[in-house]
């Protein structure tokens, strides 16, 4: 029996990692929920740069990996990120068998696995130097552990979790070979590498690990104390290159997806961001040359995030270049062709999951389906106009939740939890979901769909 | 201590772990201190370019100049504030029956209104306001 359940987002650019108490999820107490501090630098000490960069001599992570990167860009030399890309391939043990790029690694004696697993080392080793710093967690305890990841389309989630299970396990051995020598931000040198991996992948560890889907995370800090009116859900989850729609149901004790209502559109944020470049270059009639549209192209791509965030939240951004102001709104972006084309997908994916989801609540007699967006575009207007829209027949009703939960802003935090919420809230939803979320748990799995032993309630 | 590490190991060198828990706490980091810096790294860029923009809104000698940094000024500093978590309350113009508790009048008047007009919205940071809707007699013209 564990006292505590640790939750690690792998995500493409950052890592977190969140702990809540053992059983938060039927005793609920805001002020038990601990997103971890992974990172020693910059100011942001939740997010850990999910970043790996293969130096001369040397092997560095995190933050260290991208300055040396950036250090030595000139030199077509390149970090290893976005591992969660990789790690969502339907032949994943091809993906991890083969050899990093050039840019990657010059030496060429590392495979993408290798990379993998030592990243996964530092993370744990960061994991554990937070637990450590935390007050309340250092006190002692069990801790049970689980990473969150999205639904995988191939639906082989059983062989993919012991795959990735399997990888922590070599990083765990790998971790406890090397100590605390990983946190180092001069890295660690490919001698000590050379010298402890091989013999950390042979004795790997069998660790207890569980997985929770992303949009069971978001289930999960989205209906903690909401009781029975929770047991339906419909999530939207806009990321940067993908729109997830997912039905979740809550039966009895367990939350299963309803794999009917899976849809994934291929355009999301970058998709937006794009037609908002292209719509500022159309009216920046003064970029006439072919490398002053790809300049101004740059400025927009670097300055992108607080540009759409201003169209979305405020109607209208305006930025400076070279002197000249550029304006564009929301209106205008919403006249664009391929923007009403990916609004009106959305909208027929959104319904059709939505019918799902209600049918399904419908014959189980439960009155409602809680709609949540998540993700970099939750507060998208458009988005929460989706989730907010009149349904046409009254039962069960859909309540739109908001994007950062009410109990975010709970006084124990002083106001500070709600505004980094969006960027934790996977890890922190997957520590608060009870065991009966899990898609997945090391030498067992069931299916998404999975309803035996599940009878049917009523409200 | 290991994440994954079991109970009874943990709790042998527990006496020692508290200790060394109790140091680290003294000299570490709160979590809601960790987490306002957090959320301040991204809000304090955001006030500094409204500080520079300000600049520009005084120094402009033209009024289309000025309007643009003015527009630039507003959205720096909204900004700031959505990565405070700070979010308005009402919207400019909306009429409202007055009530002391909730709104702030904006002007002197011999007699309480009973119907007024929203001049500035407020500001909240989830339930808790921090600035009460500026409002004014409703039929009276806006403020310029």
């Amino acid at each position: 029996m564990s006292d505590w359940t640790l939750c690690i987002d792998f995500g493409t650019a950052f890592s977190k990692a969140a702990v809540a108490p053992a059983g938060a999820w039927s005793r609920f107490d805001p002020a038990a929920v601990r997103p971890l501090m992974l990172s020693a630098e910059g100011q942001n000490a939740f997010l850990l740069d999910s970043a790996v960069f293969v130096d001369e001599d040397r092997v560095l992570f995190g933050r260290a990996a991208l300055n040396e990167a950036d250090a030595q860009a000139d030199q077509r030399r390149a970090a290893l990120r976005s591992f969660k890309t990789l790690l969502s391939v339907s032949d994943l043990d091809r993906a991890l068998n083969t050899n990093a790029p050039a840019t990657i690694d010059p030496h060429r004696v590392f495979q993408m696995r290798d990379l993998i697993v030592l990243y996964l080392a530092y993370l744990l080793a960061s994991i554990e130097r937070a637990i450590g710093a935390d007050p309340m967690l250092a006190q002692g305890g069990a801790f049970s552990r689980r990473y969150a990841a999205p639904a995988w389309r191939g639906g082989d989630s059983a062989g993919m979790h012991d795959v990735i299970v399997r990888l922590f396990g070599e990083a765990e051995a790998f971790r406890a070979a090397v100590g605390k020598r990983i946190l180092s931000p001069d890295g660690l040198s490919l001698r000590t590498i050379s010298d402890a991996l091989p013999k950390a992948m042979a004795q790997a560890e069998a660790l207890e690990m569980g997985l929770i889907y992303e949009a069971t995370a978001a289930a999960a800090y989205t209906s903690v104390g909401l009781e029975g009116s929770g047991s339906h859900m419909i999530v939207v989850d806009m990321g940067a290159g993908t729109t997830d729609i997912a039905a979740l149901a809550r039966l009895g004790p367990r939350t299963i997806e309803l794999p009917e209502a899976r849809v994934t559109l291929k355009q999301a944020g970058d998709f937006i961001d794009r037609i908002i470049a292209n719509r500022v270059l159309d009216t920046a009639k003064w970029a006439k040359r072919p490398e002053e549209k790809s300049e101004l192209w740059s400025v927009l791509m670097r300055q992108m995030a607080d540009i759409k965030e201003a169209i979305m939240a405020d109607g209208r951004a305006t930025l400076r270049n070279q002197g000249r102001s550029i304006s564009l709104s929301l209106k205008e972006v919403e006249k664009d062709q391929d923007f009403r084309d990916f609004q009106k997908s959305l909208r027929q994916a959104y319904d059709h999951a939505l019918a799902v989801v209600r049918d399904d609540a419908r014959a189980r007699g439960r009155s409602e389906v809680q709609a949540i967006a998540v993700g970099g575009g939750a507060a998208a207007p458009f988005i929460q106009e989706l989730i907010r829209r009149k349904m046409e027949s009254s039962r069960p009703r859909v309540i739109p939740r908001p994007a950062t939960p009410d109990w975010a802003h709970a006084r124990e935090f002083r106001g500070n939890l709600a505004p980094v919420f969006p960027q934790l809230a996977i890890a922190i939803g997957g520590a608060l979901a009870p065991d009966s979320m899990l898609a997945a748990r090391t030498g067992f799995s069931r299916p998404a769909n999975d309803r035996s032993g599940t009878p049917a309630e009523r409200d | 201590m290991s994440a994954g590490e079991k109970k009874s190991k943990s709790s042998k060198s527990g006496a020692a772990k508290k200790s060394a828990a109790r140091q680290r706490a003294a000299h570490g980091v709160s979590l809601t201190d960790a987490l306002a810096e957090a959320a301040w790294s991204e809000a304090d860029l955001a006030l500094a370019q409204a500080l520079a923009d300000f600049d520009e809104v005084e120094s402009a000698k033209r009024k289309d100049a000025r309007k643009d940094a003015l527009e630039r000024l507003g959205q720096a500093l909204s900004r700031a504030a959505r990565k405070r978590g700070l979010s308005r309350i009402g919207e400019i113009d909306e009429r409202a029956t007055f009530d002391a508790a909730h709104h702030d009048l904006n002007e002197a008047v011999a007699k309480t209104p009973k119907s007024v007009r929203i001049q500035a919205r407020g500001v909240a940071r989830g339930g808790e306001v921090l600035v009460k809707p500026r409002v004014a007699p409703a039929g009276k013209k806006k403020r310029s």
